[in-house]
């Protein structure tokens, strides 16, 4: 079974992010480290080829400056191999060049299964496995908390506000992972050892087939206008309890229909 | 909570070292220093904290792969023991397999390797390490435990004390006197591994104020009968090989305390961050912020010398030597000061046991003392580095 993992390289969020003022983007200069919330599909990802008892998880990250630290953590936890896409010319790409670029990565190691984060913790945007599936033409799964594999299809667990639903899909297939369903493994000093001679194959944007004016800020469907500051949260209120503050809470907590 | 306020990019030695540390970290973050103390307040081992640095490898990162172990350094062990202490698990036992496992590795037989190495590696063995006697603690020339030829063996009588561990060891590295005198009279030093539940060994234990899962031994040895396996190395020539042993122990005593040092560091800035008492937070005075800034600098200096000593010890570098014992003095020093500011940054809650700092002191304090003393290590500097006569 052949697995591909889209992971995200992220700055640190325990490090204030800060914006380039010029392009409204998050600066992304730094060392980066794996998202949080693909750790999850990795670790999904792991277990599956495991109980499969063949195969190999590989993955696909798109990131600037050929910055693979948080491809190491990954490669550390177990995956086999990894496609890093880094370009100049990339800067910029929206979610949907995003999806194209990755999908081109994608494609040429047909895999039986796509995993990827529901969301990024810096972009939020939370279309990219969508737009993936679209762009390879592939059935696609989201809110995943459980996969396991029936011959050539997979049964999902897709998370809702009530429960879950059992879906069944076709593989191959794209399935969107939601943050916290597994416990991600820390990796092991041999896994930590190894990861540094597993191959990570470098590519351009050019390599994939993509003209540079086709992706980065010139392909972007989008533009960012405006940036504002969140606004302040509001101060609380205090309620002196008389005796009667009880009610008060009670009175609250209907409110907001928790009981 | 994982440690982030230091830094490592000043320290670390190797490129994956970071990812050692984080992960180091993660494991060790499901426990941290709350079941660190109730272990050590129930009289319990921190046995599910064991289990998990085992199953992740980390506590035979130093041993080579071929012997089932990782396959990396004391660089690498530095990190893992450094990381350990510094989410307020200060684990001695960790210290211990620094100075068995190297010395096994380096002098003893390929059947040894085979019976000990794997599974210090997986956690499944331990090995207490002997050298204190009574009469016998800075000057290892004193030591009277003697292995008597015996056959084609040995018989082992005499006594250990501070032997840590020996409650949860399989065996124990022992230092003793065996075979001639060297030519100017002096007994030659050689160096054996005894099962712990021989017959002839019985132990009393030490009451230490060191709040640590490990407890310290006498041990004696009363006509220990040894097989020819039982010798490391060549008989006589064991001073010459518990260096291999002696060195790593001082690195990982550093990396030890350098850990509880950024424990209350970090503690002490967080609550000095948060802590009102006029109008400002604490940390605003710089009565409270410059002696925590530079028990910082210091604590860095020493981490900085720990880390360099342990990759010169990989590196079998002469210079490992000197640098262990550096790296020792000043990571006992800086961390005693470190965790007495950060102490008094707390005021009251300094010494309570809810925030987790007084119970470290004399954990940390034990390292101005042991493995070597700090006078010792002054001695070393003054003799060898300097120049200067020898007083003793
Ligand atoms: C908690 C704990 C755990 C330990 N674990 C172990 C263990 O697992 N295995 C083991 O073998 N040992 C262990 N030890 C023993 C430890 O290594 C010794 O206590 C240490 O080496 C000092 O030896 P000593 O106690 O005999 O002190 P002594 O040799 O009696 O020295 C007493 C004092 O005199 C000073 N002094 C001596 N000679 C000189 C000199 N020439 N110049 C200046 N000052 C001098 C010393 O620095 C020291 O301050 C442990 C000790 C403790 C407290």
């Amino acid at each position: 079974m052949k697995v591909v993992v889209c992971v995200k390289q992220i700055p640190d969020p325990a490090d204030p992010g800060a914006l380039d003022p010029e392009t409204k983007t998050l600066k992304r200069d730094m060392k980066l480290i794996l998202d949080e919330s693909d750790s999850y599909g990795v670790e999904m990802a792991l277990q599956l080829v495991d109980a499969a008892g063949e195969g190999e998880v590989t993955l696909v990250s798109m990131a600037p400056n050929n910055e693979r630290s948080g491809l190491s953590t990954a490669l550390a936890m177990g995956a086999a191999s990894a496609t890093l896409v880094s370009d100049p010319a990339l800067q910029g790409s929206d979610s949907l060049t995003t999806a194209k670029v990755l999908a081109a990565a994608i494609k040429d190691q047909s895999p039986d299964l796509v995993i990827a984060g529901s969301e990024s913790s810096d972009g939020y945007t939370g279309t990219v496995p969508e737009q993936i599936a679209g762009v390879l033409d592939l059935p696609s799964v989201t809110a995943a908390k459980s996969i396991t594999v029936d011959g050539s299809s997979i049964k999902v667990q897709r998370q809702t506000d009530a429960g879950h639903d059992d879906v069944e899909c076709p593989m191959p297939c794209v399935v969107s992972v939601t943050a916290g369903v597994v416990e991600p493994r820390y990796p092991s000093f041999k896994g930590i050892m190894a990861a540094k001679s597993k191959p990570v194959d470098e590519k351009t944007a050019a390599d994939l087939g993509f003209d540079a004016d086709a992706v980065g800020w010139a392909g972007a469907g989008q533009e960012i206008v405006d940036v504002a500051e969140a606004p302040q949260r509001e101060a609380g209120e205090i309620v002196e309890d008389d005796g009667e503050a009880y009610t008060r809470i009670v009175g609250f907590l209907e409110e907001l229909k928790i009981i | 909570m994982a440690a982030t306020m230091f830094g490592s990019d000043l320290v670390d030695t190797q490129d994956h070292h970071p990812e050692l540390r984080a992960s180091v970290a993660g494991v060790v973050g499901k426990f941290g220093r709350k079941y660190f103390q109730d272990v050590v307040e129930r009289d319990a081992k921190p046995t599910e904290l064991w289990a998990a640095l085992a199953e992740s490898g980390f506590l035979g990162v130093h041993i080579p792969a071929a012997d089932g172990g990782g396959g990396g350094g004391l660089a690498d062990y530095n990190i893992v023991i450094e990381e350990t202490a510094a989410l307020g698990c200060p684990v001695l036992s960790l210290v211990i397999g620094s100075i068995t496992a190297p010395i096994i590795t380096q002098h003893g037989s390929d059947d040894m390797k085979k019976r000990w190495l794997p599974g210090i590696a997986n956690g499944t063995l331990r090995m207490s390490f002997a050298i204190t006697e009574p009469d016998a603690g800075t000057n290892t020339h004193r030591i009277t435990t003697t292995a008597m030829a015996n056959g084609d063996g040995w018989l082992l009588s005499g006594t250990k004390y501070y032997t840590s561990g020996v409650d949860e060891a399989d065996s124990i590295l022992v230092v003793a006197r065996s075979g001639d005198p060297d030519p100017s009279g002096r007994h030659r030093l050689s160096l054996f591994v005894v099962a712990a539940d021989a017959p002839g060994i019985t132990t009393q234990d030490i009451p230490c104020a060191v709040q640590a899962a490990e407890k310290q031994f006498t041990v004696f040895f009363d006509d220990v009968e040894l097989g020819p396996d039982a010798l490391i190395g060549t008989e006589g020539n064991g001073l010459r090989q518990v260096f291999a042993g002696l060195n790593p122990e001082r690195v990982s005593a550093a990396a030890i305390n350098n850990g509880i040092a950024r424990f209350g560091l970090e503690t002490a800035a967080a609550y000095a961050k948060d802590r009102e008492v006029w109008n400002t937070p604490i940390g605003a005075h710089q009565g409270v912020a410059h002696p925590l800034a530079s028990a910082y600098i210091a604590v860095q200096q020493a981490r900085l010398m720990t880390a360099r000593a342990a990759a010169l010890f990989d590196e079998g570098s002469p210079g490992a030597g000197e640098a262990a014992n550096m790296a020792k003095f000043a990571a006992a020093d800086s961390s005693l000061v470190a965790l007495d500011q950060s102490i008094q940054t707390l005021g009251g809650n300094g010494l309570a046991l809810e925030y987790g700092l007084a119970d470290l002191w004399f954990v940390a304090r034990l390292h101005k003392t042991a493995p070597v003393s700090r006078e010792m290590i002054l001695n070393f500097v003054a003799q060898h580095s300097l120049g200067l006569p020898k007083s003793y």
